[in-house]
């Protein structure tokens, strides 16, 4: 009886059940629409076109189902990519995660100034990538570069010294403008985590008797746990995506080329847009799978129902 | 009064009629076109043509290398980049296969034709692609300050003339790296192999296209385990793994920190002999390519402008391309730095003096070959691709030079399978 009142009630002022969805479907529309039109569609026309061949020096676009995923398998080329980027993700996730958390510990601590200090962290991330990687590639510059100046003038044998000559220096050296870059994200996420970290926390434990580093481990971390996976996810997704900082430091050089300058390469210079597509889509994969296992586990871990 | 009226009356006629006239003489007057083509261009093109023609330019530039991606993100959306765009010689191939690019056989005349021999890179299936409006092939840019400090009195005729020289301009102190060599993973780096494969007296591939370049006595085995001799002996800078050509000429070359660049560019000339843009002017001059047998071989890397098929403007675009490649153009053109690609220009501003080292290029343009005499094939870019990545390898050290060939043979065969 009350339901129908109430029914009554709603449909005389002109709102209820009706009224309500509706208002709810406009007001989601403009992000539904935006999303569909520019995420959802160009994704599915990705994956379609992927399992077409679609290549302009070739007259129409058969379907070919796997060929262009089964392709992967026999491209050596582009095994050394991936070895690369999985190098890339795997330095620069714990470095970004490490390094991240302790910087944001820091400025923690700081009672005055702190938004200066933030402000001067966010720079490098603010900038884009290719401007970073430029300054960096003066700063390596085998003749008047800053980083061989530092060393020689410690005494040390790098005159001329061509970073870029051999693998394992060259693939540290574009992963440190990448982490220089996107480490600031880290450090704001985590920042944020641990100034919601209520002090009388830190009192008890203090009356407990622990010393810093007890409290920075038993205390702050297991309450930024969930802030690092957010961290750790944007770091990894960032580090399947690094195109500027290798293509701008050390060109389409085979050392340090990550899968993404291969997808570049095939797509725009070979002309193999479906191959290009499939390669897209792996990576997107690969990439979103390795970032949910850091989700689920932290969720798992830190849910309290 | 008969006197003065007839002549009133013409005069008017006259002054009526002369608008008339002057559409015919630009029948295109009024309309726009858009032309993309690398940096730099020389500054009056846009205003001298469209006082001539009454045809508004709107002149795009870019870097030669961000042409490309640009060129192809557009067509592939089948929309045009420009009315008039840039033609490497080394897309021929591609871009023909893809249909991008409108045929020029039916509004090129014969005589053109034949004044641009290198024309005919451009041509695949008897489709006239791209008019070549800069004689692009390579040459040997010394520095004969640098020579003659080190006490070298002849120009190298063979390479291995070209090592003693360069050990000698080493020894004498005059520059720490006398060789400037591109071999990073850019297009630089596979020219001046295919170059050094030439000077080994040698071919990439045979009529079949089957590689020529894996047996250690071959030429091209030959070319890159001499660069890689050069690198080792202190020759070449080191750090030129990660320079591209452009970088080597601009930042080294002119700046007097190298003595020879083994792949010139002969439009380059003009530019390294500018004070205003060289510490080297007055040095510089073309010499032929030294060889290993003595006798000089080059081959060309023309460039051209062409119209793409989508171009709305075709009749106004087909106006520029002839106005830009005519023979009174390309001899004012060549001061910035744009060797004519006729014959007839070219030997007309040799023979009034007006071409830097203009004997050694005209010497040399006789000998120019066309590195693919079957055409350039579609898969030209990938195998390009697969020998500047092998060759960046093997000169940082991470392959071998067998294992450099192969990998170069194995791109080539995956190129073609595509």
């Amino acid at each position: 009886m009350s339901v129908v009142a109430s029914g009554n009630v709603a449909n005389k002022r002109g709102v209820g059940f009706n009224a309500d969805t509706t208002l709810g479907l406009l007001l989601v529309s403009p992000i539904v629409i935006t999303m569909v039109a520019l995420v959802f569609y160009p994704m599915g026309r990705t994956v379609w076109d992927s399992l077409h061949r679609v290549n302009p020096m070739q007259v129409g676009t058969p379907f070919v189902g796997l060929e262009n995923y089964s392709r992967m398998l026999s491209d050596a080329q582009l095994a050394t990519t991936w070895g690369n980027t999985l190098t890339y993700v795997v330095l620069a996730v714990l470095a970004e995660i490490i390094l991240g958390v302790l910087a944001a510990a820091l400025i923690n601590q700081i009672k005055t100034g702190r938004q200066w200090v933030l402000a001067a962290v966010i720079l490098p991330w603010a900038l884009p990538g290719v401007v970073n990687s430029v300054i960096w590639l003066w700063i390596y510059q085998p003749g008047a570069g800053l980083l061989n100046g530092i060393l020689v003038a410690l005494g040390l044998p790098f005159e001329n010294h061509v970073w870029f000559n051999d693998r394992t220096s060259a693939i540290i050296a574009v992963t440190v403008v990448h982490v220089w870059r996107m480490m600031p994200l880290t450090i704001v996420i985590v920042l944020a985590a641990m100034q919601g970290i209520p002090a009388h926390l830190y009192e008890a434990a203090r009356i407990d008797g622990a010393t810093r580093v007890q409290m920075f481990g038993l205390v702050t971390l297991p309450l930024v746990r969930s802030a690092i996976a957010v961290a750790m996810t944007n770091a990894t997704v960032n580090a399947f995506n690094l195109f500027d900082e290798a293509w701008v430091l050390a060109g389409a050089s085979l050392e340090t080329r990550p899968v993404l300058v291969q997808i570049y390469l095939e797509t725009f210079q070979n002309l193999r847009f479906s191959y290009g597509m499939a390669l897209s889509v792996v990576v997107t994969l690969v990439s979103l799978l390795i970032s949910l296992v850091y989700v689920l586990r932290v969720y798992r871990n830190t849910r309290f129902d | 009064m008969h006197k003065f009226i007839l002549p009133l009356l013409a005069s008017a006629a006259l002054v009526i009629a002369m608008p008339a006239f002057g559409q015919d003489a630009k029948p295109l007057a009024g309309q726009s076109i858009t032309v993309l083509m690398p940096s730099p261009q020389g500054p009056n093109i846009a205003e001298d043509f469209e006082a001539e023609t009454g045809i508004h330019v709107d002149l795009q530039t870019l870097s030669w290398d961000d042409i490309r991606p640009k060129l192809v993100t557009a067509l592939v959306a089948g929309t045009a980049p420009a009315d008039v765009t840039e033609f490497d010689w080394s897309w021929t191939g591609q871009f023909s296969a893809a249909g991008w690019y409108m045929p020029l056989n039916d509004v090129i005349d014969a005589d053109t034709l034949e004044d641009i021999g290198v024309a005919k890179i451009f041509t695949v299936d008897g489709k006239l692609l791209g008019i070549p409006y800069t004689n692009d092939f390579r040459v040997m840019l010394v520095n004969k300050k640098h020579f003659a400090d080190a006490g070298v009195a002849n120009m190298p005729k063979t390479l291995n003339d070209l090592v003693a020289a360069a050990k000698a301009i080493k020894e004498k102190g005059v520059t720490e790296y006398p060789i400037g060599l591109p071999v990073s993973a850019t297009e630089g780096a596979s020219t001046s192999w295919y170059l050094l494969t030439k000077a080994f007296g040698g071919e990439l591939f045979d009529k079949d296209f089957n590689p020529l370049f894996l047996q250690p006595d071959s030429a091209g085995y030959k070319a890159l385990a001499f660069e890689l001799m050069l690198l080792k002996d202190g020759l070449v800078d080191p750090a030129s793994t990660g320079l591209k050509d452009s970088q080597i000429n601009e930042s080294m070359f002119s700046q007097g920190l190298t003595s020879i660049m083994i792949s010139g560019e002969p439009g380059r000339l003009g530019q390294m002999n500018d004070p205003k843009q060289s510490k080297v002017a007055g040095q510089v001059e073309a010499i032929l390519v030294p060889t290993e047998s003595g006798e000089t071989r080059s081959f060309g890397l023309p460039e051209a402008l062409a119209i793409p098929n989508v171009s709305e403007n075709k009749e106004a675009a087909v106006a520029f391309v002839k106005w830009f490649t005519s023979r009174e153009f390309q001899k004012k053109n060549a001061v910035n730095g744009f060797l004519p690609t006729r014959t007839s220009a070219l030997s007309e501003l040799n023979e009034a003096g007006k071409l830097n080292s203009g004997d050694a290029l005209v010497a040399q343009s006789k000998t120019v070959e066309a590195l693919f005499p079957q055409g350039t094939p579609p898969w030209y870019p990938q195998f390009s691709s697969g020998v500047n990545t092998a060759i960046n390898s093997a000169a940082k050290g991470q392959m071998t030079v067998d294992q450099a060939m192969e990998a170069i043979a194995t791109a080539a065969k995956q190129a073609m399978a595509q």
